[in-house]
């Protein structure tokens, strides 16, 4: 008998819980005005998030996914893709999709139930929310395969939920990037709950990071709440499949501190002082801890950049607000490139209807 | 009793400053409903309520600090303590009161109907145009459907509906109203008779004759010379007879009252009935000449018919009508012979004449045509 | 007797025959610890252990052919897809093995599954939450449809559904879910599957519907009756195997006929029941046909979800353009 296979599933982190270093500090992060603009990100998305959840108390949103607690993760990815990657998001990733150039009133109009919010009015080709869970994995694969056909050294950024490495399109989505040799960094952002099931019943597996073996090629874990761990090593990855082809897992290990969406209660189902234990772990905290002790950041310059960010967000409602209404008859206008004569009548018949969408 | 006390509001901070509250002691909130507005160190934020209920205390007033985890709010009891479920996880499931009955639900097919008209729309376009009943049509085609020939063979049985449309205009058109009050206003009997006139003189002016009998029969019985108001439940009996003699001519009916019958001399009848005959042809006639007439005589026999049930035109209550004069077999004091005969028909309104009114009217009114 | 809500008679159901019948499991996404994110199966782990009562890792196309497996060995999975938008995956164990299973093994196996999940629009959701693409089930054979309209009808059909030996599609209409209360005795008593419910009798019309626009094509004929227009309403319930028997019943009494359905117009399962209706029934249409649908467009995000879904009014219009008809 002889051992034919083994693996190792690192675990990668810089800062603790207690803002102390733990491992060799990047170069990126030597530097303040780039930790401050993580730390930024990190605040916007905190309070936006905060918003949106009044908003939708109030009947202003529909239903809204918080990332409460995972803001580190969005931060970290949306700093660490290039201009000319592409970006797969699932629903969360309101702080990478910022760093895109997604802007918060879209962010607004998707989640108050407007297709709008789909358009980005920035351009480019990044891919939309995706709602059936696991499904974007795959499209990521085909955009790397894209990239490989046309021998551009470009890569794709594409993230879900630890539920939605239980789904058959993710595991079909890494196999076929690692058979091909796809430019493809899977990110997992592991919360440990979808929805009301905890990631101890998702799957046996140690790790989610070592699916990754199984399709050829390597996982690691990395600290969800240490942006700058986050950063770094999705920034390698994604180094590593613009130049080398090479896809990679990562497994971002982090908590929901909020419930699964607005309309969710997770009293029912999740343990009663869980949260408040883990809330010791939470990033914000850590990295203004990190800061403030290496003379970058200060209580005055927080309350400033907490009041900026809160102004922007204020200033997205009222853009959302006063976004015009829509015609129904938009319904059809983007079906096919060309309506088809077959379905000329039906748009009429909207038209004649003379009923106008108002949020 | 239930205290909500101030969550972290996140920001890791160990107090806020309540900036505003929207609600005061004694409002009843409901879950979620924004309670105040508070400020941290690093952002204003709304504070949601989690429970639905009515506010007992509030722990302070705007500007004061509050300790994370101390208490902000006091619901007074009752279902306040629980939070509510929302039953879903995205968007808003619409909720009523609305108790649903639904009555009889009838599972399958029920109970079978009245066997319909079969057939396909174009045989009942078809039959539409051929102005066809289909309920009429005998089906001969497959399940007892009814075929587009069936339809035709139908429309050729039917008389053909052709003709000119001629819309009622003057005399006939109120004819026609008139003819329809009486029947839903009257309650018409009818009771016929003959007298014998074989001993009449035959160049008796016959019409003036049978007016002077009716004249008789009404001084007889003066209850059919009167008008009678269904709503009122009153009759005036009139003293005059004006009586409303039935003309026909091309255009229509025209009934002209000869007034005061009872006073005039044959030959004043006469030239009336004259007068009014050459103005009916002239259309000459004034509404005066039609108005007040209090019973009527119908000479309808002229052509053909013996009895008639006639029409009493409210508010008279009587009219009489002669059939055609004829030759009978009859016995005549004992032995039999040919007579001449008038058929009399009295039409009258039983519900202001009785059947011995009538008959002892019509009995005056044989006697006097009877008499030597 | 306490009136219940539609899905708290899915949940009588479930732990009814539950009880009744130690063969029947259910599983899901979040349907055990959190009783379904529609509390339709609330309660019953607690009554049923975690044995017959599973909490399933994310993934729908597992659910199907696990429940196909544990079929073929006896027991009755009533598995839940948290919403139609999310089934597509498990199309292919659907349509390729649970419809086909008896089929191809001449009877020696079989698949008595039981697939519910909520469908329609009208809850305010994100997009892919809103699908009523019940068509494409209809037209598999070897499958049954069922759409309950009521919580009577929900208790009764969701019985007779589990206790069918056949593949089941059960679609619950979530605007319905907790819209109405109705007694619903918990006696377990099926309702017959494959039969259509006349809701309303009446003289002039037949208004043939299923699902959530049960609600409007009510309120549609209520109004229409103060206008001296009788409405029949007949709830197909049963989409496939259709009873078309009592809907040419219908439609021979009256002599027209409308169907209403919020899933898109094209092959509709509207489509069907006219084209049914004309081959059978038309020696008694006095107009023809006529279908009130959702628009042939994607289902729209929240803000234009009513405009998509037909109105009363649009029901109305088309009553009244019906009855003009010659």
């Amino acid at each position: 008998m002889k051992i034919v296979a083994h693996f190792e599933i690192p675990y990668y982190q810089i800062v603790n819980e207690e803002g102390k270093i733990t491992s060799d500090v990047p170069e990126f992060a030597k530097d303040p005005d780039h930790l401050i603009r993580l730390y930024r990100v990190m605040i916007l998305n905190r309070l936006f998030d905060l918003k949106a959840i009044a908003l939708t108390r109030t009947g202003k949103l529909g239903t809204y996914p918080s990332a409460r607690g995972q803001e580190a993760v969005f931060a970290g990815m949306g700093d660490a893709i290039e201009k000319e990657d592409i970006f797969v998001p699932y629903y969360r990733d309101v702080g990478t999709l910022i760093q895109r150039g997604v802007k918060l009133k879209e962010i607004l109009l998707y989640w108050g139930g407007d297709e709008r919010g789909n358009a980005f009015e920035c351009g480019g080709k990044d891919f939309p929310y995706s709602v059936p869970i696991g499904t974007q994995m795959l499209h990521a694969a085909g955009i790397a395969t894209a990239f490989r056909i046309r021998g551009e050294k470009r890569a794709v950024l594409v993230t879900c939920g630890d539920g939605g490495t239980s789904q058959g399109d993710f595991y079909e989505a890494m196999n076929v990037a690692g058979v091909w040799k796809l430019p493809v960094v899977f990110v997992i952002c592991n919360n440990q709950w979808a929805i009301s099931v905890p990631r101890s019943q998702q799957t046996a597996s140690q790790t989610l990071a070592q699916k990754a073996i199984a399709a050829g090629f390597s996982g690691e874990q990395v600290d969800g709440n240490d942006v700058i761990a986050v950063r770094e090593r999705i920034f390698l990855a994604l180094k590593n499949a613009r130049e080398k082809n090479e896809p990679t897992l990562l497994e971002i290990v982090s908590y929901r501190h909020a419930d699964h969406t607005t309309a969710d209660d997770a009293s029912r189902y999740e343990p009663k002082n869980q949260r408040e234990l883990e809330w010791k772990n939470e990033p914000i905290a850590r990295l203004y801890t990190y800061m403030t002790n290496l003379g970058m950041w200060s209580k005055e310059k927080d309350q400033a950049l907490n009041e900026e960010c809160a102004a922007l967000v204020e200033q997205s409602v009222q853009d959302y607000a006063s976004i015009p209404s829509v015609s129904p008859e938009v319904m059809f206008d983007y079906l096919y490139a060309v309506l088809p004569e077959a379905y000329k009548e039906q748009r009429d018949m909207l038209i004649k209807r003379g009923e106008s969408a108002h949020g | 009793m239930k205290i909500f006390h101030l969550p972290d509001l996140g920001e890791g901070l160990a107090e806020a400053e309540i900036r505003e509250w929207f609600v005061k002691e004694g409002d009843v909130v409901k879950v979620d409903q924004p309670l105040l507005s508070m400020e941290t160190a690093k952002a204003v934020v709304e504070v949601p309520s989690p429970y639905a209920g009515r506010i007992g205390k509030l722990y302070g007033k705007n500007g004061d600090m509050i300790q994370t985890h101390a208490p902000l709010v006091e619901f007074e009891s009752e279902d306040s303590s629980v939070k509510k479920d929302k039953g879903t996880v995205v968007g808003n499931l619409e909720e009523s009161e609305t108790v649903l009955d639904e009555g009889d639900v009838i599972v399958g097919i029920p109970q079978k109907t009245v066997a319909s008209v079969k057939a396909m729309p174009a045989v009942r376009a078809l039959a539409k145009q051929l102005q066809v009943d289909l309920t009429l049509v005998k089906a001969t085609g497959p399940n007892g459907q009814i075929t587009a020939e069936d339809v035709k063979k139908q429309a050729e049985q039917i008389a053909p509906i052709s003709g000119k449309i001629l819309p009622l205009r003057g005399v006939r058109h109120f004819m026609a109203l008139a003819m329809t009050q009486s029947h839903q206003e009257v309650v018409p009997v009818t009771i016929s008779d003959d007298a014998d006139i074989t001993d009449l003189p035959a160049d008796t002016d016959f019409t003036v004759y049978m007016m002077q009998a009716m004249a008789a029969g009404v001084k007889a019985e003066p209850a059919l010379n009167a008008w009678f108001d269904g709503k009122k439940m009153e009759r005036m009996l009139h003293d005059e007879v004006n009586l409303g003699l039935a003309i026909d001519t091309e255009e229509g009916l025209f009934v002209p009252v000869v007034r005061n019958i009872g006073n005039k001399s044959s030959k004043e009848l006469r030239a009336e009935i004259n007068k009014f005959k050459s103005a009916a042809k002239d259309r000459s006639l004034t509404p005066q000449d039609f108005q007040g007439a209090t019973i009527t005589l119908s000479n309808f026999g002229v052509f053909s018919g013996q009895y008639a049930t006639l029409i009493v035109v409210p508010p008279m209550v009587s009219i009489l009508g002669c059939g055609k004069i004829r030759e009978v077999v009859g016995v005549h004091q004992g032995s039999i012979g040919i007579r001449r005969i008038v058929p009399l028909s009295l039409s009258f309104d039983h519900r202001a004449i009785t059947g011995g009114e009538a008959t002892r009217f019509l009995a005056a009114v044989i006697h006097y045509l009877q008499k030597k | 007797m306490a009136e219940i809500t539609l899905v708290e008679a899915i949940n009588q159901a479930l732990a009814f025959e539950m009880q009744a019948d130690p063969n029947v499991v259910v599983l899901g996404e979040d349907i055990a610890k959190n009783g379904g994110v529609f509390r339709a199966t609330v309660g019953l782990l607690d009554k049923f252990g975690p044995e017959r009562v599973r909490d399933t890792p994310l993934a729908e196309s597992m659910i199907a052919g696990l429940s196909i497996g544990m079929a073929s060995q006896g027991l009755k999975p009533v598995a839940e897809f948290q919403f139609m938008g999310f089934i597509y995956p498990a199309l292919d164990q659907i349509i390729n093995h649970a419809s086909r299973m008896r089929h191809r093994t001449r009877g020696r196996l079989s698949c008595g599954v039981v697939f519910r999940t909520p469908f329609g629009a009208g809850i305010h959701a994100p997009e892919h939450h809103s699908e009523s693409t019940e068509a494409i089930f209809a037209h598999i054979p070897g499958l049954r449809v069922v759409v309950p309209s009521s919580p009577a009808r929900a208790y009764g059909l969701l019985l007779a559904s589990i206790r069918n030996p056949d593949p089941v599609i059960f679609l619950e209409p979530s605007r319905l879910y907790r819209w109405a209360k109705q007694v619903v005795p918990n006696d377990g008593k099926a309702l017959p599957l494959d039969k259509c419910f006349t809701l309303q009798v009446g003289m002039d019309i037949t208004l043939v519907t299923w699902g959530a626009m049960v609600k409007e094509t009510l309120a549609a004929a209520n109004r229409l009756a103060k206008d001296g227009i009788s409405c029949e309403i007949i709830d197909v319930a049963t989409i496939k195997p259709l009873d078309i028997e009592t809907i040419l019943a219908s439609v021979e009494k009256t002599g027209r006929c409308i169907i209403i359905h919020e899933a898109a117009r094209t092959c509709g399962v509207g489509a069907e029941i006219a084209a049914q209706v004309a081959e059978r029934g038309l020696m008694f249409l006095q107009a023809p046909i006529q279908r009130v649908t959702g628009y042939d467009t994607i289902v729209p995000y929240a803000r234009l979800e009513k405009i998509y879904i037909p109105s009363e009014n649009q029901i109305i219009e088309t009553v009244n353009k019906v009855m003009e008809f010659a």
